[in-house]
């Protein structure tokens, strides 16, 4: 006989999981929606090449889905692309800024030797279009943090970068060493740069940028000890705006973000034009990635039909490691939910009212009650009562043939076991 | 959100630190740790020695790991602040990469083979040795090159050889080994192999010759890359210290 197991890297949800996911997506969304954000489905299918048109997502990473009548289609990796195509060409003519939220499932191919198969993750996210500025960045970073607040993660660190910053800091490299320079940080590989056949000055800039992380303040008061132009001298006075902004709030409601600057934290293709971050977790849970994003001024440019561009900013929070972290605290809920009433008929003639009654349970009750049927022949009443404790049922209706019904509370029993 | 960015996570050891930063080697009295610190991945084996002696001179002492008696895998420095565990060179990256290590010590060779995802930010300059094509000293081939095409060559090191061979464009079939690789020429079941030499003695003794150098290697320090850029454990100082006392030894 063929056993039938999931495909390499496919994870089955189970109820207390998808209770523990239900719980902590319930968390975001209530943030999403005190912050304004209206939901977007899009479709799971795409065209692969409205997927990789923004850059970010390669092509060999897109699995593919095989259809002789149709064009190319691909699961979405990401929902940004999705998002991108769907307001620029069906919601034309709404007023800007659109906040746009999603819950989804996006689907990638495990990078090769990695060690994990896993194909199907869940994200949640945000998307903020039609407006650019410190404002908008700064209400992203900090409707990030709220999330992370809310959903119980005590501890975490946020990474800050500035990719159009970076980018044109790399300028004066000549090609092919600009590209070298950036990938090199990118993957922070010093001695990639340190091994550059580059002029000793060139070389030394690259090493000062590739070591620009660290506290805010210093990092920005160190970029600014550079030769900057205007535009650059333009872009760092935003970057500073945003942390003073961020810092502000946080002495107002005595919280302090967690920021680290680094400006190595970027991407090795073109793709984010200002903010770049990652909210990590703390060291002792793993430092995760829990959720990551950016300002893509460019990307929505490609999905207009008259070129136009405008502004965008997002982030996804990605449940897996925030599943992870969150199961080391106390927040997540560790069993179901029990069922409040047990129903149970007496006889083979009791089991209509058996059913009317639970009925009149369900709907009669003012807010939720979970009632169930017991289902199974009863022998006796302490019979029935055992199967209660069983399922941590705390009330019993017993159905009797001649149509009455007794109610009682099911009590723990004494013995040994009890705690 | 707590106020917990920048703190150092081990707040006992913060005097620790600036001992660090001025290269005193001061032992701070604190017990072993009860929860996370620092952590390094030491490779078994021919770095071992070299390892222990330079984490010494950044004041972390693993010297028990010199120990011939020594069967324990995860050592505590003396004053508490950081741990070291004994692994195999080739899962070095490994730990570093999932971040249950922060720091390791690995051969350029493991680095070129695994392409981990991990900060390579040190040259630590001791454990050197080249990754070579070597052949039958009395065979007909002085290049790669001359090798007949779909030749089968011996390795540990597959990635390694297969990107070698194929930046010469010369089709081979690469043999999977896990040791003894220079049975492979001497059996006749390759007809060449890619593997790490040292002083060149096992080759001779088996009849083999070098004809390439594909990269020469030394030990790295590797770091995880979102420790790197938090500075967790104060990773940041650590590597100023090893640096400095890579300069002075040099």
């Amino acid at each position: 006989m063929a056993i039938h197991q999931p495909p390499t890297g496919a994870r089955d949800l189970l109820p207390l999981d998808v209770a523990q996911k239900h719980w902590i997506e319930t968390k975001l969304q209530d943030v999403f929606q005190r912050w304004g954000y209206q939901w977007i489905v899009t479709s799971t299918l795409e065209r692969v090449d409205a997927l990789v048109a923004g850059g970010s997502v390669r092509r060999d990473k897109v699995i593919q889905i095989y259809d002789s009548e149709s064009e190319d289609l691909g699961l979405r990796p990401e929902l940004t692309a999705s998002i991108a195509r769907a307001a620029v060409t069906r919601m034309a003519g709404v007023t800007h800024p659109q906040r746009l939220c999603y819950s989804a499932n996006v689907f990638r191919k495990p990078p090769k030797g990695s060690a994990s198969r896993q194909q199907e993750f869940f994200q949640s996210g945000v998307e903020l279009l039609g407006v650019g500025g410190v404002a908008a960045d700064v209400e992203v970073l900090l409707l990030l943090a709220d999330c992370l607040e809310r959903s119980g993660v005590a501890d975490w660190h946020l990474l800050l970068s500035e990719a159009g910053l970076t980018r044109s800091l790399l300028e004066p490299f000549p090609q092919p060493w600009r590209d070298r320079v950036r990938s090199a940080m990118a993957r922070l590989d010093r001695l990639a740069i340190e091994a550059m056949p580059l002029d000793p000055a060139l070389r030394d800039r690259a090493l000062i940028l590739f070591d620009l992380r660290g506290r805010p303040m210093d990092v920005i008061q160190q970029v600014g000890q550079l030769d900057l132009t205007p535009d650059q001298q333009a872009m760092l006075d935003r970057l500073k705006t945003t942390v003073d902004l961020l810092q502000d709030y946080g002495r107002a409601t005595e919280q302090t973000l967690p920021i680290v600057l680094d400006l190595s934290l970027i991407q090795t293709f073109d793709y984010y034009t200002g903010i770049v971050f990652e909210a990590i977790s703390s060291a002792d849970t793993g430092h995760e990635i829990l959720g990551q994003g950016g300002r893509y001024d460019q990307l929505l440019g490609l999905y207009d039909p008259d070129g136009n561009s405008y502004p965008g900013i997002g982030f996804c929070l990605n449940l897996e490691p925030l599943h992870r972290v969150l199961s080391s605290g106390e927040k997540l809920p560790n069993q179901l939910p029990a069922s409040d009433w047990l129903v149970v008929s007496a006889g083979p003639r009791a089991r209509a009212a058996a059913f009317v009654y639970a009925r009149r349970l369900r709907t009669e009750a003012p807010s939720l009650i979970r009632v169930e049927l017991d289902l199974q022949p009863t022998v006796t009443r302490e019979s029935a009562r055992d199967r209660a404790r069983a399922r941590r049922i705390g009330r019993l209706a017993w159905v009797q043939e001649d149509g009455t019904i007794e109610t009682e509370t099911i009590t723990k029993r004494k013995g040994p076991e009890a705690p | 959100m707590k106020p917990k960015g920048h703190e150092h996570p081990n707040k006992r050891c913060a005097t620790r630190e600036i001992d660090l930063y001025n290269r005193r080697a001061k032992p701070c009295p604190i017990p072993p740790p009860d929860r996370p610190v620092l952590t390094i991945a030491i490779p078994k084996g021919s770095l071992l020695a070299d390892s222990v002696q330079l984490l010494a001179a950044a004041g972390l002492d693993f010297s028990v790991l010199l120990d011939k008696s020594n069967r324990q895998l995860q050592v505590t420095d003396p004053t508490g602040t950081a741990r070291a565990m004994l692994v195999r060179n080739g899962d070095v990256p490994v730990y570093v990469e999932c971040g249950q290590a922060q720091l390791g010590i690995v051969g350029y060779d493991v680095l070129r083979e695994k392409a981990p995802n991990v900060a390579n930010v040190l040259d630590l300059g001791f454990g050197g040795c080249r990754m070579s094509v070597a052949v039958q000293a009395d065979g007909p081939y002085q290049r790669a090159i001359d090798l007949p095409a779909h030749s089968r060559i011996a390795s540990k090191f597959v990635r390694c050889a297969r990107e070698y061979f194929q930046s010469l464009d010369l089709p081979v079939e690469i043999v999977p080994l896990y040791g003894s690789v220079e049975l492979g020429p001497i059996t006749g079941m390759s007809e060449a192999i890619v593997d790490l030499v040292a002083t060149g003695r096992t080759l001779k003794e088996n009849g083999l010759v070098e004809i390439e150098v594909l990269f020469e290697s030394t030990a790295r320090l590797i770091v995880h890359p979102v420790s790197y850029r938090l500075n967790t454990y104060n990773v940041g100082g650590y590597l100023d210290a090893l640096r400095s006392a890579l300069a002075q030894a040099a």
